[in-house]
């Protein structure tokens, strides 16, 4: 129990007769790297504002660093919500400062956080600037860095790299890391798939309020059958006989996919094109993407979301 | 607790840096110090010279006009040469210059020159004084254009005046180089006199300025009345007589201490200073609940309530809110309050040390002092403020936890303005009774108690109205700051459409 940042029992939220978040529960232990995804209006925000003690939830508990209530240990918690504003009169240093103040910093220290903060994540010469003159993206780091000034150990970011250049989100991507190399447990939730494959140990996938995944990177990819393509001038019919194989789809102009069982191995696809022979023009037996394993958990929900 | 209080340090800091404060800490003992100097300045040197025709076709009525005329120009510069006494650094210019004979002595009584004495002795002279200028005549008579032929009857005149009148032409005046502007045209008809059916024709565009015509209009007045009398038979010593009765009044109060009963200038002032606490009291709550709409708005509009909201309670930043821009009011206050005091003391001690006697108008400072010392005005405005600040900016909190954008609140702003608008429409009303029906009800309004209860303050009210509005007040405030702190909870996160009333009653019940 002790090794768990954050626990989530059966947690539910209305709204009226709406159910934001249905029944959910997550467990993310102390130190991990966790991606939150989910499309547009799976209830992400909702959870994330019920985990921070900012809405109560209507039905389940919570449990955030072995406390019952975000706000008994706030000044251990980190948040970053997903639509980001800043002061626009105050300067970037004094933001980060009150924000790092609100979590328990004294005023010096704060103050010395949140220069370093900016020396090293680039923005020095903007330490003294207001924020309203500063970038979209100059101004999201400074509300990360207000975010973690105060060293938490359990971060909740929103949509993190949401608006980022590159090499900004690279610069994010660098303190999602530092945190994690310091021990830190981060939830942070995203759009981009590829943040998510690069940076989680595991993820959770809701939609519609419910859990539809929680489990490794890897576990998310074996959901997604594994798929093999392959150019060929020749007839590859005889591939569908293989005890691996659950169908081969032509995908024009000689190209082929072949969807595989659990536990098939591509290699075995290969060598039997050898034995056929098939001659191979190219061959492809690449993983599933979490891009391919988001749209197949929550395809058919996001697609009705953004109608909605 | 610690929380609340970082919130209310950065309200007030962030608020107190910006340029918009620091003009209303400015601006306000300024435009105090203007409205107090500028109409004694306006009324000496901004207000021009008017211009007259008078036309008289009776032959004789326009005498009185004239002969008054000439008092009134003889007591503006008896006025202006005591002014200039009293401000002359010593004595001598006084009898050097006029004839070396004259002795100024007797012209002195403590530092203030003693005008009858003094223009005995200097006779024709007694304006020739060096460093002395006239000052201008408040109403100056013209002659007639000379290009203008000569009209036989009232009609003809004015249909000749008229280009001078609506002044598409001007005319010499004796007292200015510059040929002048014509205010205004007094044409007596012939046979003009008691019982008289033809009227004198006062000519002028402009209609505000009513001194010349009322001055015409109670002179004639007087002038028919004397006139009937003579015809009457009344001997003219009589009427004269007659015309110097007074009945004396003398007012009283029985509240006042036995003896000092005597209604004077401290009363007046006792009983319409309360009106500029109330005007004080009203701007400074309305300035500083602004400041919290703008502050709530912008957070929940940047979303940085969130981030705030994962650090703090909302109640904690509603308190700290509300401390925070409480401390920027005080600040304004104290500046405002404590300049007008400052100015009070200065001016009562430049009189005390001076030791001139000096006119009524002079003595307010010294008046004003006293009673804000022996009164309860300063404490009275102080809770005043506290209480009717939290009442309007829990109001205000709750508007700009509801509201996206300025301009949404703006629609809730309209009807709270109306609400807030009646006291200062009342305040002429109340000083006149203050202890009567309309300021007795509206004091148990808690939203106008703090005006209204400001504004009866010094006029001694019942002991029950005095706790009762307050018990009330600081009641109904604290359900008040209850109920918006309800809201503020649930409608801080909120995005979209404003809630309707509906949604707002459910909200505060918790649901």
């Amino acid at each position: 129990m002790g090794s768990m940042a954050l626990e989530l029992r059966e947690v539910t939220k209305l709204y009226g007769d709406f159910r934001a978040v249905d029944g959910l529960s997550l467990q993310i232990p102390t130190g991990a790297l966790y991606g939150f995804l989910g499309p547009n209006g799976a209830g992400k925000t909702t959870t994330i504002r019920m985990i921070l003690d900012i809405l109560r939830p209507t039905t389940g508990s919570i449990t955030v660093l072995g406390a019952d209530s975000a706000l008994k240990v706030r000044t251990r918690l980190g948040y970053l919500p997903e639509e980001k504003g800043l002061y626009k009169k105050m300067r970037a240093w004094s933001v980060i400062a009150y924000f790092a103040t609100l979590k328990g910093l004294s005023r010096a220290d704060a103050k010395r956080r949140a220069f370093e903060l900016l020396e090293r994540y680039g923005l020095k010469d903007f330490a003294m600037a207001r924020t309203e003159a500063l970038s979209k993206g100059m101004g999201q780091k400074v509300q990360v860095l207000a975010s973690i000034a105060h060293d938490p150990e359990l971060v909740i970011l929103d949509e993190p790299f949401s608006g980022l250049d590159p090499v900004n989100q690279n610069v994010m991507e660098e303190i999602v890391q530092d945190m994690r190399r310091r021990g830190r447990t981060v939830l942070f939730s995203t759009h981009v798939m590829q943040h998510a494959e690069r940076l989680c140990d595991r993820l959770v996938v809701i939609a519609k309020g419910r859990a539809l995944f929680d489990g490794t990177v890897g576990a998310a990819r074996r959901l997604v059958p594994r798929r093999v393509q392959f150019e060929t001038a020749d007839d590859p019919a005889p591939l569908r006989g293989l005890s691996g194989v659950a169908g081969l789809n032509a995908q024009g102009e000689g190209r082929w996919e072949v969807e595989l069982h659990d536990g098939a191995d591509p290699q075995a696809i290969l060598q039997a094109c050898f034995e056929i022979p098939v001659r191979l023009r190219s061959f492809n037996a690449a993983e599933p993407t979490l891009h391919e394993v988001f749209v197949k958990l929550v395809g058919d929900q996001a697609r009705e979301a953004s109608f909605r | 607790m610690r929380y609340a209080w970082l919130v209310a340090w950065r309200e007030f800091i962030e608020n107190v840096k910006t340029k918009g404060f620091w003009l209303g800490l400015f601006l306000f003992p300024a435009i105090i110090v203007v409205s107090g100097t500028l109409p004694v300045l306006l009324a000496t040197k901004g207000v021009p010279t008017r211009h007259f025709i008078l036309a008289d076709f009776s032959g004789d009525r326009a005498v009185v006009i004239r002969k008054e005329l000439a008092r009134i120009r003889e007591v503006e510069l008896a006025e202006a040469l005591q002014v200039f006494a009293r401000h002359a650094p010593y004595s001598e210019p006084f009898s050097y210059h006029v004839r070396p004979s004259v002795t100024n002595g007797a012209a002195w009584h403590g530092g203030e020159l003693d005008l009858v004495a003094w223009r005995a002795a200097a006779g024709t002279n007694w304006l020739r004084v060096p460093g002395f200028t006239l000052p201008r005549p408040a109403l100056a008579e013209v002659v007639l254009p000379k290009e203008l032929p000569e009209a036989r009857t009232p009609a003809q005149l004015e249909q000749l005046l008229r280009p001078w009148l609506r002044g598409e032409r001007t005319l010499p005046a004796p007292d200015v180089g510059n040929p002048v502007r014509l205010f205004a045209a007094l044409v007596i008809p012939a046979d003009y006199g008691p019982g008289t059916t033809n009227a004198l024709h006062y000519w002028c565009e402009n209609q505000a300025d009513s001194e010349l015509r009322d001055l015409a209009q109670r002179l004639l007045n007087d002038d028919f009345r004397r006139a009937e009398y003579r015809r009457l038979g009344v001997d003219p010593t009589v009427i004269a007589r007659v015309e110097t009765l007074r009945a004396p009044i003398t007012v009283l109060n029985p509240r006042k201490a036995e003896g000092t009963e005597k209604v004077g200038l401290s009363d007046t002032l006792r009983q319409w200073a309360p009106s500029f606490f109330v005007y004080l009291l009203w701007i400074a709550i309305f300035a500083v609940s602004q400041m919290l709409l703008n502050s709530v708005i912008e957070e929940k509009s940047n979303r940085i309530i969130e981030v705030l909201l994962s650090s703090v309670t909302p109640g904690e930043l509603m308190m700290g809110k509300l401390a925070g821009v409480a401390g920027v009011g005080m600040v304004m206050m104290l500046a405002w309050v404590g300049s007008l005091v400052g100015m009070a003391l200065f001016q009562a001690g430049h009189m005390a040390g001076n030791g001139a006697p000096g006119s009524t108008a002079s003595t307010i400072p010294l008046e004003l002092v006293g009673l804000l010392r022996d009164t309860w005005l300063l404490p009275a405005f102080a809770f005043y403020f506290v209480a009717g600040f939290l009442l309007y900016a829990g109001v205000f909190l709750t508007i700009g936890s509801v509201c996206n954008t300025l301009k949404e609140a703006q629609n809730f702003m309209a009807p709270l303005m109306l609400v807030m608008m009646v006291p200062l429409f009342l305040m002429p009303f109340i000083p006149r009774d203050p202890n009567g029906p309309v300021a007795t009800v509206l004091s148990w309004v808690p939203p106008y108690t703090p005006f209204v209860m400001m504004n009866r303050i010094t006029a001694h009210p019942p002991l029950r109205d005095l706790v009762g509005t307050t018990v009330m007040l600081v009641g109904f405030t604290a359900l008040l700051l209850w109920g918006c702190g309800r809201i503020f909870r649930t409608a801080i996160l909120r995005t979209g459409q404003p809630p309707r009333l509906l949604e707002l009653l459910r909200w505060i019940r918790g649901d």
